[in-house]
């Protein structure tokens, strides 16, 4: 068996984002990368699956200029087999990049591709579900639990939707996501590092897998969110419940 | 699981000390063993040390200090939070970061393995010495040990399942180790042991299946002092041919100390071959047990050294953090005024001068430290002999400036984030006060700091006819010459070097005493006088990262055009890069101008000659 995961490079969550004053990007001077955190749930586990037996392959793919071989390497480090890396320098939107891992599935034909639901970084949550529908196999998003049949041509994934717990089964081929509570990743150990050094990382250049890279989605412009305004005090409740009911209009 | 712990780790200015000030990546990639290592590779072995750190070992900080190790009928029980830890710890391979890859180890430098270590001590002391014990142990075994004592110890050892200790102290022989009194006496292929230790770091506990002890020990009929003395492996449970854990070997627990901190480490009473049957195994030969113990030193030491900065920088960090959220009184400049708003107390100056001390004091440590073990690592690696011997010798000379001066200053960081706490740090509620507690033992054991300070002074100062001494100056002088005209840093370098020449006539004047026979007049010195070095060697390293700092920082303001001093000060605010470097630049400034002249008043009472506290004790 095969399992195709993602590991994409993000500004970190837990620093100060600062958006530039010309609002063309975030200040980048002293920025911190990592693996996006959806991803490394995907990551942990395709490598829970593999544990449990069968012998599967696992396979990290990344998209980025050359410091993302980083994050890829991470992947490897928990345990991952082996990288791809996509070598791409421009910006890319969640359609090229599903079309890019629609390039990389058909080489590799994986029996299932399992990424993060989402990147911390844009918030998009759309790649996973484009890809599935380039490849026109079935997806099923927001994974919390993930059983693989007997004959492991088929999952059952419990799905976190707005309602509660949702179950599907789907058939593989198929594209998963890894929601938050799936599981909790594992630190790599050391030797897991040390190891992962010598572990193969193909580099493919984004131009050789003929992919238009010309994103669909324009960037007009980012700010920082208004600030929130201070409070008022109310003398008392009655004064609050008017207020509430009049001004705020919430009940 | 224990709770969340509120402990940082400083990643910015560990990365900025290893590359952008040591260019620690450019240096191991000449030295064979690391020569296929690169930043990445240290970047993901320090990120993920932090990961564990933060997550995995500072939740059991407090614990260890409420709920302390307990002994009972000679066995000794950890908390079950420090159990999971460990094993989480053990099974992440931390324990043989720098081990050899023959023996389950990495085969990683020295220096990363420090950096790891930075953050694993200010998470939790008391569990970081249980594997830096066997670590320390394994490394002793590893050089001086047989190849069948390698087989059988090292990969145990390494990966966590067994236990090392070194067993040196004893009640009529602390500081002065030679006087032990602890015997072996020969009895076929092995000696029997028979004698007690004392304050034996992880001597007995139960998050391992054995014990490996490094016992010094007196052959019977050996010389008496130091030279009688040889070094013994004493398994606690003897080792079957299979390697799997045999026969009890007569090594008992009898007892632990109740203490004023580091309370989850036990440091216990060990009594061997109280039943005639203790089995010792002779590590290299006779009589060289001491020499052998020396040879670890240097790398033990720093190790010390790196538990005080370790815990002061964790410290530091609380501190720095609570200043920015306490709301104390207004500015002091609104104090008629009732209605002035209330701010911080990072705002007040003197809230200010205690948090420039702990960060001066914290970033010259690891500045020290680091460079320190790199030092070790050209020691014993580089290809060139001349770039060996050099770094050999700036080792041995700072190896006591790195145990003592580190510990020393670390205290007072502590002490001083206690103080920025006000009430609060006093009380447990917040870390600091544990923080003091944990870390006054890194002053007294691995030689106490009045120890180290006799070495400094006594051994490495005129270690090679005083070569090493003249090779630290000469650096010196070197980086004063170059950058006596720095635009921004120029005035505090010249401070310098009127300092370092004080230091230079200080260490004549000792030197002519000594010729002259009188011994004693400098001896008394040497704690101050190890101060004194210290706040040299400080401040030749703060500026030196202050220069490269600043070059970083003007480039910045270039970058983003700033020219003026408000719209520089703009960029330092908002830019969180450019506040570092600048935090950098002022943190020299400070140390040289607010701290280092504390060696003016040291001089003074050095060239004194008065010998009232000499001639006799009080
Ligand atoms: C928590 C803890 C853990 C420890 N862990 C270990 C361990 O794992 N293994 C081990 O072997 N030991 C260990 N020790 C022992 C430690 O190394 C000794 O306590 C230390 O070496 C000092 O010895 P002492 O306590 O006998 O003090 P002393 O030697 O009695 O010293 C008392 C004071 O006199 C000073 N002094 C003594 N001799 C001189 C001299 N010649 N010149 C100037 N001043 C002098 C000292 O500096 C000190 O200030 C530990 C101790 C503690 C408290």
């Amino acid at each position: 068996m095969k399992i195709l995961v993602t590991s994409k490079r993000v500004t970190d969550p837990d620093m100060k984002i600062k958006v530039k004053a010309d609002g063309t990007g975030i200040v980048t001077d002293g920025m911190n990368y990592k693996v996006n955190p959806f991803d490394e749930i995907a990551i942990e586990e395709a490598l829970r699956i593999k544990e449990k037996g069968g012998g599967a392959e696992v396979v990290v793919v990344g998209i980025g200029g050359k410091d993302a071989a980083l994050e890829i390497r991470s992947g490897l480090a928990m345990g991952a087999d082996r990288g791809i890396h996509v070598l791409c320098e421009q910006a890319v939107d969640s359609s090229v990049v599903a079309q890019i891992l629609a390039k990389v599935y058909e080489t590799e034909k994986p029996d299932f591709v399992i990424m993060g639901k989402q990147a911390v970084d844009d918030d998009s949550n759309q790649a996973a579900q484009m890809l599935a529908g380039a490849l026109g196999v079935p997806q099923a998003c927001f994974a919390s639990k993930v059983e693989l049949a007997g004959d492991a041509k088929s999952a059952r994934v419990t799905r976190e939707v707005d309602g509660g717990l949702e179950t599907i089964e789907v058939t593989f081929p198929a594209v998963l996501t890894a929601d938050l509570r799936l599981n909790e990743p594992r630190y790599a150990s050391l030797p897991g590092i040390m190891k992962a050094k010598k572990k193969k990382i193909d580099e493919i250049p984004v131009a050789s897998l003929g992919v238009d890279t010309n994103p669909r989605v324009k960037f007009v412009k980012m700010t920082e969110p208004p600030t929130r305004k201070a409070g008022v005090k109310v003398a008392d409740v009655p004064t609050l419940v008017q207020k509430l009911k009049e001004e705020a209009k919430v009940i | 699981m224990a709770a969340q712990s509120t402990f940082q780790v400083d990643k910015r200015d560990v990365s900025f000390v290893l590359y952008e000030f040591l260019k620690a990546d450019a240096e191991l990639k000449k030295l064979p063993p690391f020569s296929g290592m690169s930043k990445n590779d240290f970047d993901m072995v320090v990120n993920e040390a932090a990961k564990m750190a933060v997550n995995t070992v500072a939740p059991v900080n407090a614990v260890c200090d409420r709920s302390p190790v307990q002994f009972d009928k000679g066995k000794v029980t950890t908390p079950a939070e420090l159990k999971a830890a460990y094993k989480a710890y053990c099974e992440g391979g931390w324990l043989g970061l720098t081990g050899p890859s023959d023996f389950g180890g990495q085969d990683l430098p020295g220096v990363i393995g420090l950096a790891t270590h930075e953050f694993f001590m200010g998470a939790c002391c008391a569990f970081t010495m249980y594997g830096g014990l066997t670590a320390a142990a394994s490394r002793l075994v590893f050089h001086y040990g047989t190849g069948e004592m390698k087989k059988t110890y090292l990969e145990k050892m390494y990966s966590g399942q067994w236990q090392g200790t070194m067993c040196l102290t004893e009640a009529g022989a602390g500081s002065a180790v030679g006087d032990l009194k602890t015997t072996a006496k020969k009895s076929g292929d092995h000696y029997l042991i028979s004698g007690q230790k004392i304050f034996i770091s992880a001597g007995e506990h139960d998050m391992c299946e054995n014990f490996v002890h490094l016992v010094l020990a007196r052959i019977e009929g050996a010389p008496k002092g130091m030279k009688g003395v040889s070094l013994f492996l004493v398994p606690k449970y003897l080792v079957k041919g299979d390697g799997s854990v045999g026969a009890y070997n007569d090594v008992q627990c009898v007892g632990i100390e109740h203490k004023m901190g580091i309370k989850g480490s036990a440091t216990c009473t060990l009594s061997f071959g109280e039943e005639g049957k203790c089995q010792g195994f002779l590590i290299g030969e006779e009589h060289r047990g001491i020499q052998y113990m020396f040879l670890m030193m240097n790398e033990a030491r720093i190790g010390v050294g790196i538990q005080g900065t370790g815990i002061a920088a964790a410290a530091y960090l609380e501190a720095l953090r609570y200043a920015n959220e306490r709301i104390q009184g207004t500015d002091i400049e609104q104090f008629k005024n009732v209605d002035a708003p209330r701010v911080p107390i990072a705002k007040h100056p003197d809230v200010r001068r205690m948090l420039w001390t702990q960060k001066a004091y914290v970033e010259g440590c690891r500045a020290l430290l680091y460079q320190t073990a790199l030092w070790a690592d050209m020691a014993q690696f580089h290809p060139d002999e001349d770039e060996r011997n050099k770094a050999m010798g700036m080792l041995e000379l700072m190896t006591p400036i790195c145990k003592a001066y580190c510990t020393d200053t670390g205290f007072k960081v502590t002490e001083l984030a206690i103080q920025t706490f006000g009430g609060y740090g006093y009380c447990q509620e917040y870390p600091v006060e544990q923080y003091m507690r944990d870390i006054k033992i890194a002053s007294i054991y691995e030689g106490t700091n009045g120890i180290q300070a006799m070495d400094l002074l006594g051994r490495k100062v005129s270690m090679k006819g005083g070569m090493y001494l003249m090779t630290f100056l000469n650096d010196l002088n070197i980086f004063c010459d170059q950058h006596a005209g720095h635009p921004v840093l120029g005035n505090f370098v010249k401070n310098l070097t009127e300092t370092k020449d004080k230091l230079a006539g200080v260490t004549m004047h000792f030197g002519g005493l000594g010729m002259s026979g009188d011994q004693l007049y400098p001896i008394y010195h040497a704690a101050p006088y190890l101060a004194f070095f210290g706040d040299v060697v400080i401040g030749w390293l703060l500026l030196r990262m202050a220069v490269v700092a600043q070059e970083k920082l003007d480039r910045l303001c270039a970058d983003n055009c700033c020219t003026d001093d408000d719209t520089k000060r703009k960029l330092c605010a908002d830019n969180s890069e450019a506040k570092f470097y600048d935090g950098k630049v002022r943190a020299a400034k400070f140390f040289i101008s607010q701290l280092m002249p504390r060696v003016l008043g040291y001089e003074q009472a050095m060239m004194s000659g008065d010998r009232s506290g000499l001639d006799v004790a009080p």
